[in-house]
């Protein structure tokens, strides 16, 4: 009991540290993001942990509005990034999980088809610059380049085989006499895909579909090459937050990294419950 | 009518025969045992049944219906699966009325056959609680509710007591058996236990590689199982066997053990019996309950070579290798170890099968 007692706090220490080291960087641009223009631009013994005169300078800024201590004019107002990043990852998101979970339920549960996993990640074979310059002159002559919905396509496209070969796996695994003993009480095949399958992988799917949200969200090569002006994705627009006289707005980008977080997070509380639960199925004991 | 024929199943997987021309008539109301070692056939015929599978060749009638191309959820048959495929995401109350649900049975009615169908598996008290977490005794229980409560004139299982323990899968033979008399189904069920196939089935098909071996009662096939492979499978443990071949003298057949170098008298029965067959080589078999230690010449002698004592029985191993025998006694049975046995069959249990074909000559 003693030595058990010790080996957990040990452990809780240990946690921590990790945590610590972690949580740095988060802080660090938490406590950015309120600063004015003189604390983050400080050198030195003048760098503090806390702001010293916490203001909301730079999220006013980062929204178009004028303020005292940031002259800079910007082009473009974060608002606009922010409506692309959440657009563009979310239809990306839903065309990687209804294509993927679909081919992969297929894949699973009949003999077809044997080369397509490979061919769905041959894209993430090649190093992506060479994938993207290819894809970019399609889309040039698509004229799908600078529009939300080519951005989506292309991030459903490249997020695909995550979601593919993610649901697979769990398809695989899910045994095939429960979709057997709903088809024997006269159920269609595709009311148990809807009815018994996919609740009983809310938990996968839930889990893959954050993975895949991610990927889109910090996403920075491709929105980079396939879009300009008007469909700048976060990512993209936060690299341009620089100006000729006062350098890397870092204020602005902490501020703008600050909200980028927030989706993400928001998502994997929601779904904390199948997180933490995975693959507990209960149905089977082989 | 419900009863099932099977004609001249055959199912291939690729080059692998699975079943082999197989007919098979369940009859109305029976309760039928498919018995054998794992990989012989079984649950693929009952997956054809079920319409799972497609047969390579040959038809499956219900009654009057040729039901071969009929797809399962019109078969109107109940399957209860070996690992239970219970739906995780429901509550007991849900997986119970899932198929009702399905059958557009109203509410009210769905509440009704549900309770009434919880309360004979003894599942009500947990009737509203999410499946997830619960024992697999009570698994497979809420698994056979939900397919006896759309009362299927047809009720395949398969393999359904494997995965539960020991104790509960005594209790369940007794309730599938009251379920079978409550609803009056055809019940087919899958083992490859023979004291569930023993004490639940009012016919057992044994069956071996694809082809059904012998079909009959469960003392039919005991008593006088149709081959070598019935003979050794049933029981516990199985026949004992012994090779040898027929001699004569003057009007007396014996079958004499060249590796032994002894032999023993047939019955007269049996003697008559061996006149419709060619080939001398013979199997003589006799189960191990029905071994008499004495002294009186006429019987066999080997040395004891193991002692198995559980309980209620000891086996006596004598021999070894292919001139093996075992017997088993009630209780203890006075025998030294590495002593020489004076044995014999008792009257009337003797048996004997063809060297060749292994089928059993009568």
């Amino acid at each position: 009991m003693q030595r058990s007692v010790i080996f957990e706090l040990i452990r809780y220490c240990l946690v921590l540290i990790a945590l610590f080291f972690a949580m740095i960087p988060v802080f660090w641009m938490i406590s950015m993001a309120f600063k004015p223009i003189a604390e983050w631009t400080a050198s030195g013994a003048d760098l503090t942990w806390w702001p010293k005169a916490p203001t909301l300078d730079n999220f006013r800024f980062i929204f178009g509005q004028n303020t005292n201590a940031l002259i800079v004019e910007l082009e473009r107002t974060a608002g606009r990034a922010i409506l692309a990043s959440l657009l563009s990852s979310v239809i990306g998101t839903l065309i990687a999980m209804v294509v993927g979970t679909s081919a992969a339920y297929g894949l699973s549960r009949y003999n077809y088809g044997k080369n397509l996993p490979l061919a769905l990640i041959q894209l993430r074979l090649f190093p992506p610059l060479a994938v993207m310059i290819p894809v970019m002159i399609m889309w040039t002559f698509l004229n799908l380049v600078d529009t939300w919905w080519g951005l989506s396509l292309i991030y459903g496209i490249v997020t695909l085989p995550f979601s593919f070969w993610l649901m697979k796996t769990y398809f695989d695994e899910m045994p095939k006499e429960i979709e057997e003993a709903a088809l024997v009480e006269g159920c269609s095949r595709f009311r148990v895909f809807t009815r018994i399958t996919l609740p009983m992988m809310a938990g996968p799917l839930a889990s893959s579909a954050l993975l895949v949200f991610i990927l889109n969200w910090s996403d920075y090569l491709i929105a980079l090459m396939l879009t300009t002006r008007e469909w700048v994705t976060i990512p993209v627009y936060m690299a341009s937050l620089s100006s000729s006289m006062t350098g890397q707005l870092y204020g602005a980008k902490a501020a703008l990294g600050l909200i980028a977080a927030i989706p993400p997070v928001i998502f994997g509380i929601a779904i904390q419950k199948h997180l933490v639960r995975g693959l507990t199925f209960g149905a089977l004991k082989q | 009518m419900s009863d099932i024929r099977l004609e001249n199943l055959t199912k291939r997987f690729g080059s692998f025969t699975a079943i082999e021309n197989m007919n098979l008539h369940i009859r109305d109301g029976e309760f039928l045992a498919l018995l054998g070692p794992s990989g012989c056939g079984k649950s693929t015929t009952m997956n054809i049944i079920a319409g799972m599978e497609k047969p390579t060749e040959g038809k499956v009638h219900f009654g009057d219906r040729e039901v071969s191309r009929v797809p399962m959820g019109k078969r109107g048959v109940g399957f209860v699966f070996q690992n239970y495929a219970i739906f995780t995401h429901m509550t007991v109350r849900q997986n119970l009325e899932y198929g009702l649900r399905m059958n557009g049975l109203p509410a009210e009615e769905r509440k009704r056959k549900a309770n009434e169908m919880a309360s004979f598996m003894e599942l009500t008290s947990m009737l509203e609680k999410p499946t997830a977490g619960l024992s697999v005794n009570i698994l497979q229980r809420i698994a056979i509710g939900r397919s006896a409560v759309l009362e299927p004139a047809i009720f395949l299982l398969d393999e359904p007591l494997s995965n539960v323990d020991a104790a509960f899968r005594s209790v369940m033979r007794y309730e599938l058996k009251q379920l079978q008399r409550r609803f009056k189904q055809t019940m087919v069920y899958v083992t490859h236990d023979q004291l569930e196939a023993m004490t639940m089935a009012d016919r057992i098909a044994v069956m071996d590689q694809g082809v059904l071996q012998q079909i009959g009662t469960p003392l039919e096939v005991y008593n006088n199982p149709a081959n070598v492979f019935v003979a050794n499978f049933i029981g516990a443990p199985g026949m004992n066997l012994l090779e040898g071949s027929l001699v004569s003298e003057g009007d007396r057949l014996f079958v004499n053990f060249a590796e032994l170098q002894q032999k023993i008298e047939l019955p007269e029965s049996l003697a008559t019996a061996t006149q419709a067959v060619k080939s001398r080589d013979v199997v003589f078999g006799f189960r191990p309950e029905e071994v008499e230690l004495d002294t009186q010449p006429g019987g066999l002698t080997l040395p004891a070579t193991f002692l198995e004592r559980i309980g209620a029985r000891t086996i006596l191993h004598l021999g070894k290798d292919v001139c093996e025998v075992k017997a088993v006694f009630e209780n203890d049975v006075e025998v030294m170890l590495d002593s020489q046995v004076a044995f014999r069959p008792a009257m009337g249990s003797e048996r004997l099968f063809e060297a060749a074909s292994g089928k059993r000559i009568s």
